[in-house]
């Protein structure tokens, strides 16, 4: 356990709190009236607040509790949520996402940030001065309401009781009770304090890290009772809190006293000592619980409705509210929050299992032993069900990615002018953490030019007669092993002569070069065909389309583009699943083993030596099925010694548009390859990707196929052939 | 953290004794070299070492240390010599270098591994400014063992990440 | 040990008094007690107490309170006079607690 940890799931909590406040937000401008979205930002601040305030974060806690406090108007219909209004809070939530980011950095905020926060404060106070403070006054009401019949006595105090005996577990989880005593300090005034030390065991005996202490405390303060509570949202689970409002009955005080059982002797007089109770108020109390013994061990709520208090089906109401609260948390509970490390550690460890699992497998069938062969071949089954569930622990379903995009759509059409709405689907499909961690700046990129190169203004879609609204679409969905992200407009696609224009212009494509139009299409990702000045000041920034291609190939991901003259553009991102374990497919050259990627893979050929006009140490040229392959043999770009050309095999790899046919020696067959980082040392290492351990316990570099076509086919342009169909 | 008890009672002893530090000696062509024993890790004998394509001479290779992958450095390449051939007592020794996100585990190839020897700091000399047959800023000091010197290597230095992997175009040119 | 002399334990607590180092300190104590006939903490270089600080505190001026020693915690820091004050605990330890520059000092490093 470490603070530090506490504060890293404070920082998490928030992020998460902030794009739910996002999406709450974006979403209330197209229903006003939703009440249960505004209780989502309102519960969103409020939780944040606190929380800050557990970790002394005063900035954070000082202008969230603005924000809060106009949210807590719009709540009660105090004030009405307007477009306006909406971009203010949109402006506050970046404000505290701003401030959560310093703190992740662990710096203080700078003074651009502290200027914005004073002028969102301002903007945010003129909100709160509109209507006067009516909202003050329902609080009192409340504590009126509760009839007086169980005793006739109350409490002469003005000040809130607060007992409070902390779980044992507290500390180890990373809180302190000395902060939530600071944290109340600022919702009030903590008149007097006595601190129960009686738990806290012998040094000797002591379990030092749990948590002993309780505190009696005297409160005043003008906070409601839900703001006082909310001060220990975080440890209500596993500690004692009671809190009395002022002028409570004194039975109230007796239930206080009944539900610490070993301590009501102590109590009561503590409740005098701190000057809650007055001595004479104490007597009436121990008297009653002399006189209510009877009753005592019935449920609060058959005490209530027989005393005539409430009538039954108030109660009833009241315990079917409880227990829906509590499925609720069992629902929350559900999930839970694992460090990514820990994740990392199991999928390594399934890795290793998988190595030994199939040198067991390489010895049972060498030994031939039916018995023996039956149980690995059993164990082999589970072991791929082991990596499958311990695969999935790292998958995440990519609707939290998309969502994001509510914002940036929403902030961009504003920029360009544009209606634009954008539609979700397929936000359920799952795919690896690692992975989404990397799509999100390529898909900001497509959805960016999107809006503003697919997407026509409004006069040209008038125009043309199509809504005044464009549409962008996010859609997502499992594909043979792997996951398609798609991007899509319904704006006027892409202008296939003025592509094939440039692309001629830029060298890129030869003149008479006889494309499909879905060939010439995909030429907007190669490199250097955008160029400064197709870049507008949104989608630009001097990054074009070959950029957000090749961070997706990084990923062994591949990019598509459909495009309808008139009717939109789609671009359909393809990626594996994971990133930890592949399909290869094991090569040998000379004494040498790779393994390639199983889906660069296009197909094996066998061939005799005549057929390839290649000479060592350079590319050449086959006749593959009348179109001309690039080959290359892998003894000559790896530059592999005790390479006897005795027999060769071309294996055709693909990436993005180029294909190339590798010259290898021997075509092991496929595996499931478990990919071990290259590590430092490596990193600036060309045409391996990785390394794998095999069966038999030897480590095998995984050749990067886009690095090697690179390295041995030279640019683009100098390629023969036509691009290839996508897939 | 960084915090610490301080125990300055009578009844309370503290403070280590300042031991002299242990010494890892090695043969490479002949001659004698040694390392701290704290960043050794473990030796192991030569194997079955995977080449890995297009890297400088002084990367031997990776091999397969119980699951982890970890690359092995031809020392004798890296100090500019001919490449090492595997014999009966070659090694691998294994170091671990840096700290935290820099934390590198290495196999060092060597010739032989002789003994450890405790080397008191009075007997390292500061390394010559010339003179020795290898990069002056690869020796940490001189250690006077029965006699001999013996080059204490500064680790840190020789098996400096980005010289190693080809950064460094002078070292590779020696080693093809 | 077989001097006739009363053994005084001192220590120095430096950095913070927390949950991090509350089982060592505990250690530390419940050996300095066996060993010593009373012990003196010096607080003046805690610049962090948390709410297992003060109860390892607590527990420490009870044990020595149990065993007849002395224990008498000396030059509180701010952070902890500023925790002894939240929580009204100046009065259970009895020390005395002497605002020097230099406690104030020490809570600043």
């Amino acid at each position: 356990m470490n603070l530090d940890d506490a504060l890293k799931t404070f920082i998490n909590e928030s992020r998460e709190l902030l794009e739910q406040m996002e999406e709450a937000l974006l979403g209330i401008e197209q229903q006003p009236d939703d009440a249960e979205l505004i209780n989502g930002i309102f519960r969103a601040a409020h939780t944040i607040k606190g929380s800050a305030g557990l970790f002394g974060l005063e900035q954070i806690v000082a202008f969230t509790h603005v924000a809060e406090s106009v949210l807590d108007r719009v709540r009660d219909s105090l004030l009405v949520i307007d477009a306006e209004l909406v971009a203010i809070l949109l402006a506050s939530r970046d404000h505290i996402g701003s401030l959560i980011d310093h703190l992740a950095q662990g710096e203080t905020p700078d003074a651009a940030t502290h200027r914005q926060g004073s002028e969102l404060t301002e903007r945010l106070h003129r909100y709160l001065n509109q209507t006067p403070a009516a909202a003050r006054a329902a609080m009192p009401v409340e504590h009126a309401q509760i009839p007086e019949r169980e005793t006739g006595r109350v409490a002469d105090t003005d000040n809130w009781h607060i007992s409070l005996r902390f779980g044992r577990e507290v500390l180890r989880n990373g809180m302190d009770p000395l902060a939530f005593l600071r944290y109340l300090g600022t919702l009030g005034r903590i008149v007097r304090i006595v601190t129960l030390t009686d738990d806290i065991p012998a040094l000797s005996e002591l379990d030092a890290e749990g948590c002993w202490l309780g505190f009696e405390i005297v409160f005043s303060s003008e906070a409601d009772k839900a703001t006082i509570e909310s001060a220990f949202d975080f440890v209500r689970e596993d500690s004692h809190i009671r809190i009395l409002p002022p002028r409570s009955r004194i039975a109230e005080y007796l239930r206080l006293i009944d539900a610490l059982p070993n301590e009501d002797m102590r109590l009561g007089e503590i409740l005098v000592r701190c000057g809650t109770l007055t001595p004479a108020e104490l007597d009436s109390m121990l008297e009653m619980q002399r006189q209510g013994d009877a009753t005592e061990h019935a449920p609060i709520g058959e005490v209530l409705v027989e005393q005539k208090v409430v009538q039954e089906p108030v109660v009833e109401a009241a315990l079917v509210r409880q227990k829906q609260i509590k499925e609720n948390r069992n629902a929350q509970n559900a999930s839970i929050r694992v460090d990514s490390a820990r994740l990392d550690q199991l999928i390594n460890l399934v890795g290793e299992l998988i190595i030994v699992g199939s040198s067991a497998n390489l010895i049972a069938r060498q030994i031939a032993h039916p018995a023996l062969l039956e149980v690995t071949y059993n164990m082999t089954r589970m072991v791929e069900e082991v990596r499958d569930s311990a695969m999935s622990l790292r998958m995440v379903q990519i609707g939290a990615t998309f969502s994001r995009f509510q914002r940036v759509v929403h902030d961009v059409a504003q920029e360009l002018g544009k209606d634009i709405r954008l539609e979700i689907s397929g936000g359920e499909t799952e795919l690896d953490k690692t992975v989404v961690e990397k799509i999100t700046d390529p898909l900001t990129h497509l959805v960016r030019n999107a809006m503003d190169h697919g997407i026509e203004s409004r006069a040209q879609r008038a125009a043309n007669g199509k809504p005044e609204q464009g549409v962008l679409r996010l859609n997502a969905w499992h594909e043979s092993g792997s996951i398609v992200i798609e991007v899509a407009d319904d704006g006027g696609g892409l202008n296939t002569e003025k592509i094939r224009a440039k692309a001629i212009e830029r060298g890129l494509i030869a003149a008479d070069a006889g494309l499909s139009e879905h060939d010439i299409h995909q030429l907007i990702f190669a490199a250097g065909f955008s160029t400064a000045d197709a870049v507008s000041n949104l989608s630009g920034r001097g990054v074009g389309m070959d950029v957000v291609r090749s961070n997706i190939e990084s990923l062994r991901g591949s990019v598509e583009l459909l495009s309808q003259a008139g009717a939109g553009t789609a671009v359909r991102i393809h990626l594996p699943l994971t990133l930890a374990i592949i399909d290869g497919f094991l090569v040998g050259v000379g004494r040498e083993r790779y393994v390639i990627p199983l889906e660069t893979v296009e197909e094996c050929i066998q061939f005799s030596v005549t057929e390839l006009n290649l000479a060592s140490g350079e590319a050449g040229y086959m006749d593959l099925r009348g179109e001309v392959l690039p080959c290359v043999r892998l003894r000559d770009v790896f530059d592999v010694r005790h390479s006897s050309a005795t027999r060769e095999s071309i294996v055709v790899v693909r990436h993005g548009a180029r294909r190339v046919g590798l010259v290898v020696n021997a075509l092991y067959g496929e595996l499931q390859a478990v990919i071990k980082p290259l590590g430092r040392l490596f990193e600036a290492a060309q045409g391996v990707g990785g390394f794998t351990i095999l069966g038999d316990g030897e480590v095998t570099p995984v050749i990067d196929v886009a690095r090697l076509i690179e390295l041995s086919a030279g640019p683009l342009h100098s390629r023969a052939g036509g691009l290839p169909a996508a897939a | 953290m960084g915090a610490l008890v301080k125990m300055d009672n009578a009844a309370t002893e503290v403070r280590t004794r300042q031991e002299p530090e242990q010494y890892l000696t090695f043969l490479l062509g002949g001659e004698m070299f040694a390392i701290g024993i704290l960043v050794i890790k473990e030796i192991i004998e030569f194997g079955q070492v995977t080449e890995v394509p297009r890297m400088p001479g002084c990367v031997r290779g990776v091999i397969n240390l119980r699951g982890a992958v970890v690359p092995v450095i031809d020392l004798s390449v890296r100090f500019g010599r001919p490449v090492t051939e595997p014999g009966r007592r070659t090694c691998i020794v294994i170091v671990e270098t840096g700290e935290g996100e820099a934390r590198q585990v290495i196999g060092v190839m060597v010739d032989a591994v002789s003994e450890v020897l405790e080397i008191p700091q009075a007997d390292i000399e500061p390394a010559p400014g010339f003179g020795t047959r290898i990069r002056a800023d690869f020796i940490a000091g001189m250690g006077k063992v029965r006699g001999r010197f013996v080059m204490i290597l500064n680790v840190e230095q020789v098996f400096l990440i980005d010289e190693m992997a080809g950064l460094d175009t002078a070292e590779t040119q020696v080693a093809h | 040990m077989g001097d006739a002399r009363i053994q005084l334990g001192q220590f120095v607590i430096e950095g913070e008094l927390t949950i991090y180092r509350v089982t060592e300190l505990q250690q530390t104590l419940l050996d300095l007690l066996r060993r010593c006939d009373a012990v003196d903490a010096d607080l003046s270089q805690v610049n962090e107490i948390d709410g297992a600080g003060l109860q390892w505190m607590v527990a420490a001026k009870r044990e020595a309170n149990r065993q007849h020693k002395p224990l008498r915690f000396a030059g509180h820091s701010r952070p902890v006079q500023e925790a002894l004050d939240l929580c009204d605990l100046g009065a259970f330890f009895g020390d005395q607690v002497v605002i020097s520059s230099q406690a104030w000092e020490g809570a600043g490093s």
